[in-house]
């Protein structure tokens, strides 16, 4: 009891400290809760609504129309077990539902989807009438018909393919998964580091008093029993305020997120039901509380000097060697994954320490003329409190890194999205052909308009090529296809990672290029002859180029619009044209009448491209915010830490006063001292960071999404991240500052 | 008296603690002259350690003046009579504690030259002020590996670097045995009458007080008594 109330006591007269471990697991709480949540969601918006089908297979019809009722009334004719499927696209955050109808389910002998869990509650399943109403509202809506597997005899025109609610993006749903995870896991690093080093100082500063327990007879276990119930009770108790804020971070970031899958995968986030509060977060939260805080405890004395000692040093740079072998050479995101945390931990095991050796070394070195004595001082002391705060010190530079190969790979992304969107929207207006009107037609037309600038009809479709890989009896694939009539000059200038002499020009005589996905997926070179499928059309072409496509993982063809076979049905068609001497108006009046039309859809090139940077923008909105808080809450730890240390070392700082150094001349070496502290800190950063970002484009990007990026440097983002290291030392000189004022108007000098 | 480096007239002090006005000093009024000692003692809480406070200008008085080589202090405080007293304890007016006196940071030597550095004394005599003190060979090492008269001696040697011309001590061998503390009581003797400045040396220690010129009781001018 008495051990009890001394425990309080120190409490009631430190509340800052308890303040300050609550603070920290809150929000390490409410980072890691919120990562996790929309991880979850993209987990199930991924699998949940294929595991509730329980065929596999769905009906297309062969000429690459989409199915209509009609097609569904034709096949339960044909007395086969078919059932709608109708998925109907809401804006964020409603997200996206799906219509079904529960009596024709039934013919595949198991309980509908969702229908085992109760109701159908429209989170993501609904009946299918309601599904309906919603698609006539105006909400973009898509039917499938899902077939059993077993392998019935389809009526003339239709074919079975395999069922997933995306395309086929193979494994990378699942790469950007572990993407994900990464993240989260990384969050978990930081903030285990920074939990840690605000509980490991608030115990030394009481050192004294269990120090003081000890004399009076109280055993050093029973007060270790109390600190650990102490720390369970705290998280157990910050815990929840920080689930509840994590679930309202994802709820903030979930918008952004959706359309990220969505632009990135065509992966759509179902409407999630609403769950409760993620309690498995919360019991990792709390383990790793405990865990980080109590480590001392479990480890021998002997590995934790090890770890420090110079042959611990040499083991970290060999760990270090090995992990970063590991990310060159690693053949899939796992072992890159593991090889990055193992290079992280190398770096964080060395860093504290090499900081304080190069504040050592250069204050061995100061010249002793001038300022000098002083300047050694100043430096002496940077290289202690490299030591002391060697926790936050590495949480900051793990999260300035991350902040900076994130900020790197999105602008990277961003610009190359630019320019590439820029090359395809070569031409000033769009012209999207009507349902069911001829393109053929329109194209006459346009030819015969003298003093048209350079115009094109762009078709797509969908290609079938072999694919060795593929899992099953159907070895093939379906890619997309792209196809230009004419070739005309408003492509000339894409960018072509790689291609032979004269490629437009080769493209226009029946070669075909394809883009970066499909020529990383399939090994694909140029000069090799790429066979395909176009509707019942088997052809054969050279490879004459491949081209960088982003922002998606799905494989495509281009070709000249002539090579396609008469049978080939488009799925989309639209015009790009450069109306030269004309009027866009009186063209699309031209189109319009070709078409027996009111009004066609025109679209110019600069709402195109605000809409897809609006789209950009979301996209890295949840890696951007979640590596942008982590910065925030590594800096505020340092500056908590660092009130906490210099309590310490005020005194110190108070007789450089008694000596006769003006109070402004130690404020100014104050500032000095810890905006060098966090200048430092980001030095060590933005190696780490360039070579995360190195990771990022030139090792995860490939293998998770498909594509790579050029590996561009940022120095301008550096500056930036060095002026917020110099805001944040500045902050923590004032903080020292007023410590130091603090304690001159209240207690007295020491004596 | 000839020569006063250190004038204080009728100076009085009070605390208010927790609401209750504590009077500590009450008119106190003395004269050192160069090279000469004194020693102020009283028991604990008696005021020993404002008054070094006071002398140096760390703590003001609520009254009276204070002269320290020609420099006259009144109880009125504003950024010139702060920067006075800051060029003073910069050069002039050599403090020591009980201890933590050193920076820890920094070895003995370094220690000295930042404290001689700050008055404004070319580097290059470090090693002299230490081995004068009998720790010459200890001059690498830092605070904490050295003992703790070993520590005061290095304070002594910082402080006597400086050439001030008025020490202050608040028991600077308070924290030191019997044996020890004498011999840094030596040593503090003998370089303040080599150096030729004024000591004003506050200490619980009869002994010591009685080895200095002039003794001033705080406890008995509470209990209204002079000395
Ligand atoms: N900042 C302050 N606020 C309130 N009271 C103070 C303050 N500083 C000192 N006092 C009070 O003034 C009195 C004198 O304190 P001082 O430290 O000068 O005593 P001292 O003679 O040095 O004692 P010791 O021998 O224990 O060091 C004490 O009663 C103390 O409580
Ligand atoms: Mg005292």
């Amino acid at each position: 009891m008495m051990l009890v109330r001394a425990f309080v006591s120190h409490y009631r007269r430190h509340p800052f400290q308890l303040a300050a471990l609550a603070l920290m697991i809150v929000l390490a709480t409410m980072l890691w809760t919120g990562v996790t949540v929309l991880t979850d969601q993209a987990r199930n918006s991924l699998f949940q609504s294929e595991e509730a089908v329980a065929a596999g297979v769905h009906v297309v019809r062969t000429d690459g129309r989409p199915v209509r009722v009609e097609d569904f009334a034709e096949l339960r004719m044909a007395g086969l077990c078919v059932a709608p499927w109708l998925e109907v696209r809401r804006p964020p955050p409603a997200g996206r539902v799906i219509g079904i109808d529960p009596l024709a389910m039934g013919c595949f002998g198991k309980a509908a989807p969702g229908g085992n869990r109760g109701e159908l509650d429209g989170a993501p399943f609904l009946d299918i009438s309601a599904a309906v109403r919603l698609a006539r509202e105006g909400y973009d809506s898509r039917l499938y018909l899902l077939a059993s597997t077993e392998n019935e005899t389809l009526p003339q025109g239709y074919a079975l393919r395999e069922f997933s609610l995306g395309p086929s993006t193979g494994e990378l749903a699942d790469s950007f998964l572990l993407n994900l995870d990464a993240l989260s896991l990384l969050v978990l690093l930081i903030t285990g580091l920074l939990v840690r080093s605000v509980h490991r100082l608030g115990i030394a500063q009481r050192q004294d008093s269990f120090d003081l327990l000890f004399r009076f007879g109280v055993p050093g276990r029973r007060v270790r029993q109390l600190l650990a119930l102490e720390l369970v009770v705290l998280t157990g108790v910050c815990v929840l305020p920080g689930l509840w804020l994590g679930t309202q971070l994802a709820a903030i970031l979930g918008g952004g997120f959706g359309q990220a899958l969505n632009s990135l995968f065509d992966v759509n986030l179902y409407a999630g039901a609403a769950e409760s509060l993620p309690w498995q977060a919360a019991a990792v939260m709390v383990l790793l509380v405990l865990a980080v805080c109590l480590v001392d405890w479990l480890v021998p004395r002997r590995w934790q000097r090890a770890v420090s000692s110079a042959r611990g040093r040499l083991l970290a740079v060999l760990v270090l060697f090995a992990g970063l072998a590991g990310v060159a050479l690693a053949p899939d995101l796992a072992g890159v994954f593991a090889g990055t945390a193992v290079v992280f931990v190398a770096a964080g095991w060395l860093t504290p320490g090499l900081l304080a050796l190069s504040a050592q070394k250069l204050s061995d070195g100061t010249d002793l003329d001038g300022s000098g004595p002083l300047t050694r001082w100043r430096r002496r002391e940077l290289a202690v409190m490299f030591g002391h705060l060697a926790l936050p010190v590495v949480a900051l530079q793990f999260a300035m890194a991350t902040v900076l190969a994130v900020q790197a790979l999105v602008t990277t992304f961003e610009s190359t999205f630019d320019d590439w969107l820029a090359q395809r929207l070569e031409a000033e207006f769009y012209v999207e052909v009507p349902a069911g009107a001829d393109a053929g037609l329109a194209a006459e037309r346009l030819q015969n308009l003298e003093g048209i600038g350079p115009w094109h009809r762009v078709t797509r479709g969908e290609a079938v090529i072999s694919d060795e890989g593929a899992a099953g009896e159907d070895k093939t694939a379906v890619v997309d296809l792209f196809a230009l009539t004419p070739v005309s000059e408003l492509v000339v200038d894409w960018t072509l990672l790689a291609s032979m002499e004269r490629p437009w020009q080769r493209l226009a005589q029946g070669a075909v290029m394809v883009n970066e996905q499909l020529a990383r997926r399939h090994q694909l070179e140029l000069g090799d002859t790429l066979e395909f499928r176009v509707a019942d059309t088997e052809m054969g072409a050279n490879i004459v180029a491949v081209y960088a496509d982003y922002g998606r993982p799905a494989g495509e063809i281009l070709v000249s619009g002539s090579a396609l076979p008469e049978d080939f049905s488009a799925r989309f068609e639209s015009f790009s044209v450069n109306p030269g001497e004309w009027a866009m108006a009186e063209i699309s009046e031209q189109l319009a009448d070709v078409w027996n039309v009111s009004d066609v859809t025109v679209r110019d090139n600069a709402s195109i491209h605000a809409l897809a940077s609006q789209v950009f923008g979301q996209t890295f909105l949840l890696t951007r915010a979640i590596s942008l808080l982590t910065l925030v809450l590594a800096a505020v730890a340092l500056l908590i830490m660092s009130w906490v240390f210099f309590s310490t070392r005020a005194w110190y700082f108070r007789l450089l006063g008694i000596w006769g150094l003006p109070a402004g001349a130690i404020h100014h070496q104050l500032r000095r001292l810890s905006v060098t502290l966090t200048l430092a800190v980001t030095i060590t950063a933005i190696p780490l960071g360039i070579w995360l970002t190195w990771v990022l484009v030139s090792r995860i990007n490939p293998l998770a999404f498909g594509w790579s990026l050029p590996m561009d440097l940022y120095p301008l983002f550096w500056l930036e991240l060095g002026l917020i290291a110099v805001v944040t030392g500045l902050v923590v000189a004032y903080l020292m500052r007023w410590q130091l004022v603090q304690r001159e108007n209240g207690k007295q000098v020491k004596s | 008296m000839a020569d006063p480096v250190l004038v204080v007239e009728r100076l009085s002090k009070r605390f208010s603690s927790g609401g209750q006005p504590v009077t500590v000093l009450t008119d106190l009024s003395f004269n050192l002259a160069k090279g000469e000692s004194l020693a102020v003692v009283g028991r604990s809480g008696s005021g020993k350690s404002t008054l070094l406070n006071l002398l140096c200008g760390l703590q003001v008085p609520d009254k009276g003046n204070i002269t320290v080589t020609g420099e006259s202090f009144s109880e009125s405080v504003n950024s010139d009579s702060d920067a006075r007293w800051t060029e003073l304890r910069r050069r002039s007016i050599g403090v020591v504690f009980q201890q933590a006196n050193l920076m820890p940071a920094l070895s003995l030597e370094d220690n000295v030259r930042l404290r001689s550095h700050l008055a404004g004394h070319a580097a290059g005599h470090e090693r002299g002020w230490l081995e004068r003190l009998g720790i010459g060979a200890e001059a690498d090492r830092y605070p904490d590996q050295v003992s703790g008269g070993q520590a005061q001696r290095a304070a002594l040697a910082m402080v006597f670097a400086m050439a001030p011309a008025v020490i202050l001590a608040d028991e600077p061998t308070g924290s030191l045995d019997r044996n020890t503390a004498d011999e840094v009581a030596d040593c503090l003797f003998a370089m303040q009458r080599d150096s030729g400045c004024a000591l004003v040396l506050a200490t619980h220690d009869r002994e010591l007080a009685s080895r200095c010129d002039h003794l001033l009781d705080l406890s008995a001018l509470h209990l209204g008594g002079t000395d």
